[in-house]
């Protein structure tokens, strides 16, 4: 795998000498885009805090990875967390920070003895004065939002904050902070060093009605049909949920993953987690499993997902009860695409995708529910 | 920078939000999380409007060069009315009282409220000062943020998450458990009522019904210059008068001025300031006129006790005074006797409460309160004729008029200090520098051969900052509430500053047109203290009419 190669320090020692401008010019040739969703170019987004006039400037490596489904990023931290706290270093390096910061995910506080044994030998033998705090998550999953992180690290409550500005501009204690993701991190190092590096190798979680679940490498723009041959489906699947935001789909052959196909199914691929769903489930039941889920994080700021995900969910409880009819149907659609419309952050915006894609490529489900 | 509003082309600021672009258009945008002083959080998401085919809110967000925003589409009036559907689930708009902004903003939006149950599912919570109703609430966050931000108390905090996300005391506490000041400032600025005042109205009605009870009113100097606003008349109406006829219509049978307990208080607090002159501290020395000031004090600067005057406040006194000096010239046994102050605040209904002043003031009511109980009893208020206070105790000076400003304590103060300590009269009565709206305000003036240099603060972050140097000063004012007792939890909420400047212009007015205006030369006053009381700081001035602190927990 791509992701587990180690480059030992080389990458840094390799920046140093080419001086931060260069290493910005090769990121950006080498076309590496940050992992956690959104897709930005890493090197504009260092570019962009570079560019705010301020005396401090902070890292935060993002290891907060709480879609559920997801767990390539502890995959990483187990296996080549050198590798990423170099990434960080080199961050660092390029925009003179003296602070960084590793957001770790609550529930990872088991890795935390290791990565800190990691993070002092790797500060060791790079011989940098720069400190890596790590700073343990509470378990909320919007703190894998930017500014949401940000407000936690601060002491206040996990809160998605409006944007502008961002956080490359105005973030922790309204210094410009970068915040990338552990892949994305990890890539720095690999994408300096290593002439055949390619960028678009990503990391695949793979779970659900399959007898290989796992962590996978692949190129953008495989094929379905090679996933199956490799993972192996335990029955004949009928669906696939990319995390909880991405949306649900039908398991389709010759399909192949990559933004622009899962646009046209009104999925979105996020951190390449693929949850599949055998036949013998309803999708009524895995939506409301999600919904649950999206009741129980909201942060609650915004008025429609804070009061909207319980009605979500509370309307589909009505339909696996058999009590509803086509309007509470209709009535779960608007308010899906109500909340989806005018909620604040990222959270809010995709909470009604897995309602809204089921309810397009899977009414029949529905439909064996209603009256 | 050139946008288009609703098919207009303009040309605007483009530091503005789209909110404020539009009220300078005069485009009504509903908003209940907006605070004009506060930092827009966009949580109720009312005031959407389309800007680009994307929905945004209008209190956050700033246009960008060029860009197109729709304020009354079908799409963004349909969105407002599904996030006031999901906010107030069940809500019946009749059964909303007037007095808060979100009545108005209903009738805009326009509520369907047929879809959803409500949910929400939380005991109320009943404190001496305070009543939370978090059934009501709909998380706009203006209390925790006005509590964090204006007053620096941080009562206050949202806890949990999703639809169990609510406003709570610290630890989920109860209010009378923590360090709350009770200033009132939350209910001022919640838009719903979810907080609202401990009611002693039921209690006061039955009073009045009982004909064995003699029942006293007595009314703060500030809430004459607010009343009138709860009957539609305009901001800063002076209606004292009217005020006093419409108690005696409720059945009082004596209406007096507490401005007469200022003019008293002035008489001890400035004697008790020479005095300290004389010996030589400890300074500063900090007016005790404001509760809320006064827990402040206690729970976060214990160490300021000894430096605290000791008299009591205006009510408080003339409560006393009530039942004590009053009681024996009118000949009525004091424990026939019910004293009802009508106050400005919330923090009296705590402080009446409060063992160590041995209160003799039975019942607080708020401005709000007294507004409701002329409306219970069916007075045309507009149209009363205008009637004096009772003069046993109702003559005052312009000195314990101002007493409902900020700066007002200290400006009547160094009236009656200077005069005294000097034997000079004042050439001008008034204190400029006392007189601005600013948060902090600052003079000094010459006693003798001593400067005495003396500090006000309105607001609790303003207290906060100019007890950083307190050791600069000799005499200070502390007033919790923003613009000091005008703008206090108990009067009637108002949804703009200008309405503070408005009221506390009118009490200054009322105190120019006084051939009184100094405390000392009050007639009753003197007579009070020849008849009864010797002089101030004797030793039954000190036991009526002074009072002291304890220490509190800082959480």
């Amino acid at each position: 795998m791509q992701i587990l190669r180690e480059t030992k320090l080389e990458g840094l020692k390799l920046a140093r000498k080419i001086g931060r401008e260069r290493v910005l010019e090769v990121l950006s040739e080498k076309r590496l885009i940050g992992r956690g969703g959104a897709g930005f170019s890493v090197a504009k987004k260092w570019e962009i805090a570079l560019g705010v006039k301020a005396k401090e400037r902070y890292v935060i490596c993002n290891a907060d990875e709480g879609e559920p489904g997801t767990f390539k990023d502890k995959f990483i931290l187990k296996n080549n967390s050198e590798t990423m706290i170099e990434g960080l270093l080199i961050a660092a390096y390029v925009l003179g920070a003296k602070r960084c910061f590793i957001y770790l995910r609550g529930e990872y506080d088991y890795l935390r003895g290791e990565l800190e044994e990691k993070v002092r030998e790797v500060l060791k033998e790079s011989k940098m004065k720069v400190s890596i705090e790590i700073v343990r998550g509470a378990g909320a999953y919007i703190c894998g939002e930017e500014t949401a992180i940000l407000q936690s690290m601060m002491g206040n409550r996990g809160n998605a904050m409006y944007k502008p500005p961002r956080p490359t501009v105005s973030g922790l204690w309204g210094k410009p902070t970068v915040l990338n993701n552990v892949e994305t991190l990890t890539c720095v190092p690999q994408a300096l060093v290593y002439e055949d590096w390619n960028p678009d190798y990503r990391l695949f979680s793979i779970s659900g009605d399959v007898s290989h679940p796992g962590v996978y490498e692949w190129e953008l723009g495989i094929k379905m049909s090679t996933i199956l041959e490799v993972v192996k489906p335990k029955e004949k699947l009928k669906a696939m949920s990319f995390g909880c935001f991405g949306g649900i789909m039908p398991v389709k052959k010759n399909l192949s993953i990559s933004q622009d196909t899962l646009c046209k199914n009104d999925c979105q691929h996020g951190a390449f987690s693929i949850i599949f769903i055998g036949e013998r489930h309803n999708v009524v039941d895995i939506c409301l499993s999600i919904a649950k889920f999206y009741t129980y994080e909201s942060c609650g700021k915004c008025t429609p997902c804070r009061e909207g995900t319980i009605r979500l969910v509370n309307l589909l409880k009505k339909i696996k009860n058999r009590d509803a009819d086509e309007g509470d149907v209709k009535l779960l659609k608007e308010f899906a695409e109500h909340i989806q419309e005018t909620s604040l952050c990222g959270l809010g915006q995709s909470c009604g995708n897995h309602i809204l894609t089921s309810l397009k490529h899977f009414r029949k489900d529905y439909r064996e529910y209603i009256k | 920078m050139r946008i288009s509003v609703d098919g207009k082309r303009l040309e605007v600021d483009g530091e503005k939000t789209i909110l404020e672009i539009c009220k300078g258009l005069g485009i009504k945008i509903p908003t209940l999380c907006y605070h004009k002083s506060l930092f827009p959080e966009a949580r109720c998401r009312l005031c959407l409007v389309d800007l680009d085919g994307k929905l945004v809110t209008a209190c956050s967000t700033k246009a960008g060069e060029g860009s197109e925003i729709i304020t009354d589409s079908k799409r963004v009036l349909k969105a407002r009315r599904r996030n006031m559907e999901l906010m107030n689930p069940g809500a019946n708009i009749s059964e909303l009282s007037d007095d808060f902004e979100a009545r108005e903003i209903y009738e805009q939006v326009g509520l369907d409220n047929e879809r959803f149950k409500p949910i929400k599912n939380y005991l109320p919570e009943l404190g001496a000062a305070l009543v939370r109703d978090n059934n009501k609430c709909i998380n706009c966050g203006r209390c925790v943020q006005v509590c964090e931000k204006i007053q620096a108390i941080s009562a206050v905090d949202f806890a949990s998450r999703a639809h169990n996300e609510h406003v709570t005391p610290y630890n989920e506490k109860h209010l009378s458990e923590i360090a709350c000041i009770k200033c009132g400032q939350c209910l001022i600025n919640c838009p719903v009522g979810a907080i609202s005042e401990r009611s002693h109205l039921k209690e006061v009605i039955k009073a009045l019904e009982n004909p064995k009870k003699h029942v006293v009113a007595q009314t703060a100097p500030s809430i004459r210059a607010a009343l009138g606003e709860l009957f539609d008349m305009e901001a800063g109406t002076l209606v004292t008068g009217k005020m006093v006829t419409a108690l005696r219509k409720c059945g009082f049978d004596k209406v007096f001025d507490v401005d007469l307990g200022a003019d008293i208080t002035i008489m001890e607090e400035s004697a008790e300031l020479l005095k300290r002159i004389k010996k030589g501290g400890p300074f500063p020395m900090i007016t005790t006129c404001c509760p809320s000031w006064i827990l402040m004090m206690e729970h976060f600067y214990p160490e300021l006790i000894p430096n605290m005057s000791t008299c009591k406040s205006p009510h408080e006194m003339l409560g006393m005074l009530i039942k004590t000096y009053y009681a024996e010239k009118a000949k009525v046994n004091p424990k026939d006797i019910v004293v009802v102050s009508i106050m400005p605040c919330v923090a009296k209904k705590f402080e009446s409460t409060r063992p160590e002043l041995n209160t003799e003031v039975d019942y607080v009511l708020t401005t709000r309160e007294l507004g409701r109980l002329i409306k219970q009893k069916k007075i045309d208020f507009v149209n009363l004729e205008e009637q004096d206070f009772d003069p046993t105790l109702g003559i005052a000076s312009g000195a314990g008029d101002i007493f409902g400003n900020a700066g007002g304590v200290m400006e009547a103060a160094l009236r009656t200090g200077y005069e005294v300590a000097t034997g000079k009269r004042l050439k001008s009565v008034e204190f400029g520098s006392l007189r601005n709206f600013e948060g902090i305000k600052t003079g000094s003036i010459k006693l003798g051969d001593k400067t005495i240099r003396y500090a006000c603060a309105n607001g609790g972050a303003n207290i906060r900052k100019l007890l950083k140097d307190k050791d600069k000063y000799h005499f200070m004012e502390m007033m919790v509430c923003p613009g000091g007792c005008v703008g206090g939890g108990g009067q009637p909420i108002y949804f703009d500053e200008d309405v503070l400047k408005l009221r506390s212009k009118a009490l200054y007015e009322q105190d120019s047109k006084k051939e009184l205006r100094r405390s000392h030369e009050n007639p009753i006053v003197k007579e009070i203290y020849k008849k009864y009381l010797g002089k101030p700081l004797s030793r039954k001035a000190e036991r009526l009419l002074h009072t002291r602190y304890r220490k509190r927990d800082g959480f």
